[in-house]
């Protein structure tokens, strides 16, 4: 019996270790700046999206305040560069600590609340941060705050031009978060989230601690968002707080999970590598006209996938669908 | 060279699938055409920035590229004569308001597109990063309508700006008060009422500094959330301050909610003096009524300069064919930073971004071949033009006039 | 500064604002509460009803306020008719069902947006010219302006009637039943997809009245609904999900809470107010103030 399992879980690394390889040599073929834009775009949604799907896809918590997580990163590696000089690499992990502690900190009044209570309150808090971040003289308000760059450095996480550094270090973390999330599946935490997930109460009667297993997923999950808005911040080279923590990029993070299959390994890749570049292509060669017609192609074009692969476009491809039970 | 063709015709192929149609104007700069990209926000809440942005812009390429009887540079020719004649075109990108998303317009018209030169961008966030990608490319960027003063601070090599930036503005706003003082008519209180955005930043920071230098009382300084569905309490507290001049920094939403919660709440400023923006919009007053009668703003333009520069007429009347609307502040900023581009390119005589760069770098347009009350442009070392004094506008009836400074003015300001 | 008259105006103010939120938010609570679905287009079904209006206006020459039944039909048809095109296959949906509907009705938004862009351009638009327009009262000093008096008038007697139709119809009746067990009430004849569809209808309507309102003292453009869209969505967590009532308190709370906010922070923090009160009353009361 075990044997079927471990055979299909052996697999899904090869899958995994296969597209990593890919991806790995995509950039030799492709030396068009813009596509390689789309390129860290698609990775670095691909991670975030994965980090969205710890809390809200595995553990059932649907999350639309990520955005909070990811301004904190952003603000944090940038802060400490600018301010202090602190390099990026450190800034990052400050970041992603001080997300996971904000994370556990409003998780715990939060934790209480179900359903849409819970993913309004999401909202709510990432709102009260966009706000304390345009009012906050030190981080700039709402001037953000600019990265200098002073050349292509490795220590200071800078690039003039190439965008290769940064999208092997998106795919890097985009790889590391499915690994994360891939050992997750099979750990006690992973069965303890996809019971909190599918039955909350009978999770509890059966001795799950569900109140610890969303407050681990909800930190595991802020640690990834704010690295990766610390790689956007050190992508960008500026932010400011409409950039990095408006609402919609708590709904970007979301929507390719939702897209691809929420609460599967693959679905975050899948989804974001199917609407990224989709997202930039009708920007760029339909929103040039100022009609509108880049809105209505792609609000249709997510509502019709919504509607038609209710459990994602992953489900196209595999029968699978569920984690091992 | 051979490839690179084909990846951006894959590129465009995917467009056109995407499409269905190809999108005018997405031009390659084959043959005899010079190709400049444009960064605007063409959806989202600034859409109609944009829409208006393309209207100048394709009103400055009417007239460079055909004959106009008008005193401005290149419009009495066909195309750029230094280049043979070869027409200039613009293509268009949305930035959505996004400064990651405008960085990528900005490398995919430079790097796809061969655009020589790029104008954008509205947002000061946007111009930002657009034109640290415009330097890295070493293509020129000239901001048409960005006012952020930190732009040309930068020590960019490839950024130019031929309009005031926001400390001219106020700048101009103190002074007139200097001039009221000499009259009698000394200005002791402002209220400042500014959006929480870099405009609304920048804006109230000089604002707050001549004041201070002027010994102007500051009775309310009120920061508030852009776009907030109601600014009643925010009206209540300027009607407490009571200042006698209320001075808004605010876009066209915010602004039409503004003027109509002070009449809703019986407040009217003896005066307002407002930072543009929403204020130079047409369809504020449309909103308002006769509310705005009396409200001044700063501006780079006025139309009553047709009085003393026939070509204003003129090219306002080429502008309003297109968009049905008459010339405002930022569209005839779009329109000059198109012709100052324009005479750039064509003094530049290969087209290239580097020798547009260097002609842009020796720019010296007098003032009168302008549509604008400026002396002349020409850049100084941090790429800003500082010969482009603003002008003081004040509502009367259903039109701005000009009222400060002397030069410009063609009417006396009502002020009590 | 804050004199008996400064506080009279601000908790006024808030009032009017607040019953005015009551009318956006009741819509959106009548359809969670009917079949749980969250409306994410629902900041875009105001905007579509201020544009309605707006478009009548410039069609017929009539007053925004005449218009306001005929904007609240339009935007029935245009509610049951999302529903019998988009939302009926959301709820097909056999997998999770929530981030279906949330990401369907995203969908639907942002092509609402687009379509109001291609239709009516993005300028900004206003109504000149009305009845109310910039009319004000004034009583000691406390200004009530004509048009958001209007919009709590109409708040109020939205909110009655929607009582008594609830209470007093046959099709109330159907409603309160569906939202009870949708599943069983197939079994006494009610088509429950009707009810469904005629409920979207009623929330749809119920945001066309206060478009139509709004469009009197406010800007009309396609990003017009976001705003009021989130402030919506926590007014009704904050009433209770369910409680169509609820939405009524909570709205006059929202808009009295923000007032006061706006005088007590800085203005440009005043929606922070509201979002304390919203997380302090659900961590006490995690079903809101009336929710079931």
């Amino acid at each position: 019996m075990a044997s079927a399992f471990e055979t299909r879980r052996r697999n899904q690394l090869i899958i995994a270790a296969a597209v990593v390889a890919v991806m790995i040599a995509l950039p030799l073929g492709v030396k068009d700046v813009y596509v390689q834009n789309i390129l860290v775009l698609t990775v670095m949604y691909a991670a975030l999206s994965q980090a969205w799907n710890i809390l809200s896809g595995y553990c059932g918590q649907i999350s639309l305040g990520h955005a909070l997580y990811f301004g904190i990163g952003a603000y944090a590696s940038t802060l400490l560069f600018v301010k202090f000089g602190i390099i990026p690499w450190f800034g990052m992990a400050a970041g992603g600590i001080f997300a996971a502690a904000i994370a556990l900190l409003v998780g715990w009044p939060c934790f209480r609340l179900g359903g849409h209570y819970f993913t309004i309150a999401t909202i709510v808090l990432a709102e009260i941060g966009l706000i304390l971040f345009l009012n906050w003289s030190y981080a700039g308000e709402a001037s953000g705050l600019q990265i200098p760059v002073s050349g292509d450095s490795w220590l200071t996480f800078t690039f003039l031009r190439s965008k290769l550094p940064y999208y092997y270090f998106a795919l890097g973390l985009a790889a590391v978060v499915w690994l994360v999330t891939y050992f997750i599946e099979d750990s006690k935490w992973g069965y303890y989230w996809r019971a909190v997930r599918e039955n909350t109460m009978a999770a509890q009667s059966l001795g799950v601690q569900v109140f610890r297993s969303k407050m681990a997923a909800a930190a595991l999950s802020a640690f990834f968002t704010a690295i990766g808005g610390s790689f956007y911040a050190q992508f960008v080279s500026y932010i400011d707080p409409d950039s990095v923590m408006v609402f919609q990029f708590s709904l970007l993070m979301a929507l390719p999970a939702v897209i691809g299959g929420i609460g599967t390994l693959w679905g975050p890749p899948l989804g974001a590598a199917i609407l990224i570049p989709f997202t930039e292509l009708t920007r760029s060669y339909m929103g040039g006209g100022g009609k509108g017609t880049d809105l209505i192609f792609y609000g249709a074009v997510i509502m019709i996938i919504a509607l038609a692969r209710p459990e994602g476009l992953l489900s196209l491809v595999t029968r699978t669908r569920h984690a091992p039970p | 060279m051979n490839t690179k063709i084909t990846r951006r015709e894959a590129g465009a192929l995917v467009g056109a699938a995407l499409t269905g149609a190809f999108v005018p104007g997405a031009a390659r700069a084959q043959g005899r055409q010079i190709v400049i990209g444009g960064l605007y926000p063409l959806s989202g809440a600034n859409a109609q920035i944009g829409v208006d942005a393309k209207h100048a812009y394709d009103t400055a390429l009417d007239v460079i590229n055909n004959k106009h009887d008008l005193d401005l540079p290149l419009a009495k020719t066909e195309g750029l004569p230094n280049l043979g004649g070869a027409k200039l075109a613009m293509t268009f990108a949305d930035h959505q308001s996004d400064p990651q998303k405008g960085r990528a317009e900005a490398e995919r018209l430079i790097t796809q597109d061969k655009v020589v030169a790029l104008i954008g961008t509205y947002q000061s966030a946007v111009a930002n990063t657009a034109s640290v990608s415009a330097e890295r490319y070493s293509v020129p960027f000239l901001g048409a309508d960005t006012s952020s003063p930190t732009l040309n601070k930068r020590g960019l090599k490839f950024f130019f700006r031929a309009a005031p930036h926001d400390e001219f503005f106020t700048q101009t706003m103190f002074d007139f008060f200097d001039e009221m003082k000499k009259k009698g008519k000394p200005v002791e209180s402002i209220a400042l009422f500014y959006e929480d955005t870099i405009f609304g930043a920048d804006s109230t920071t000089v604002q707050r500094k001549l004041a201070k230098e002027k010994g102007i009382k500051i009775v309310a300084d009120i920061k508030y959330r852009s776009n907030s569905p109601s600014l009643t309490a925010e009206v209540q507290q300027l009607k407490a301050a009571n200042a006698q001049v209320l001075m808004p920094s605010s876009y066209t939403t915010d602004a039409i909610l503004l003027m109509k919660t002070m009449a809703e709440l019986g407040y009217k400023p003896p005066a307002i003096v407002a930072q543009d923006a929403g204020f130079s919009e047409q369809t504020l007053f449309n909103a308002i009524g006769a509310a705005g009668e009396g409200v001044m703003t700063r501006s780079t333009f006025s139309l009553d300069l047709g009085q003393k520069k026939p070509s204003v007429g003129k090219v306002n009347e080429l502008f309003k064919a297109r968009s049905g609307k008459d010339l405002n502040d930022l569209t005839a900023r779009q329109f000059t930073a198109a012709m100052v581009m324009a005479d750039a390119i064509n003094r530049s005589k290969t087209g290239e971004p580097q020798a547009i760069r260097d002609a842009l770098a020796a720019t010296e347009l007098p003032g009168d071949q302008t549509i604008m009350p400026w002396r002349r442009v020409k850049f100084d070392d941090t790429g800003q033009n500082n010969d482009c004094t603003p002008v003081l506008l004040q509502r009367r009836g259903d039109k701005y006039v000009t009222v400060f400074p002397a030069e410009y003015a063609v009417a006396d300001v009502a002020w009590s | 500064m804050a004199n008996a008259a400064t506080i009279a105006q601000i908790l006024m103010s808030g009032l009017l604002m607040g019953l005015i939120y009551a009318l956006i938010a009741a819509g959106l609570s009548l359809i969670f509460g009917l079949m749980d679905v969250v409306n994410f287009a629902h900041g875009e079904f105001l905007m579509t009803a201020m544009y309605a209006t707006f478009g009548l206006v410039v069609l017929l020459s009539l007053d925004p306020l005449v218009l306001s039944p005929i904007v609240a039909a339009i935007m029935f048809v245009v509610g049951a008719f999302c529903y019998r095109v988009i939302i009926v296959h959301a709820m097909r949906a056999r997998t999770n069902v929530g981030m279906v509907q949330v990401f369907a009705t995203f969908g639907l938004a942002i092509v609402i947006r687009g379509l109001a862009q291609f239709v009516f351009t993005p300028d900004y638009r206003s109504i000149p010219k009305s009845w109310l327009g910039g009319q004000t009262f004034s009583i000691f000093g406390v200004y009530m302006p004509a048009p958001q008096l209007a919009g709590a008038l109409a708040s109020l007697l939205a909110f009655g009637a929607l009582w008594l139709l609830m209470k007093r119809t046959d099709f109330g009746k159907a409603l309160e039943a569906t939202r009870e067990d949708a599943g069983a009430v197939g079994l006494v004849g009610i088509d429950r997809n009707r009810v469904f569809a005629m409920g979207w209808g009623l929330g749809a309507a119920l945001v066309g009245l206060a478009g139509a309102i709004l469009s009197i003292f406010y800007y009309i453009h396609p990003d017009v609904g976001g705003p009021f869209a989130l402030i919506a969505y926590v007014t009704v967590a904050l009433g209770g999900f369910g409680s169509v009532f609820g939405a009524l308190a909570a709205g006059v709370i929202v808009g009295i809470v923000e007032a006061i906010s706006a005088t007590v922070l800085q203005p440009s923090m005043k929606a922070i107010g509201i979002y304390a009160v919203y997380l302090l009353v659900v961590f006490l009361r995690p079903r809101g103030l009336f929710g079931h």
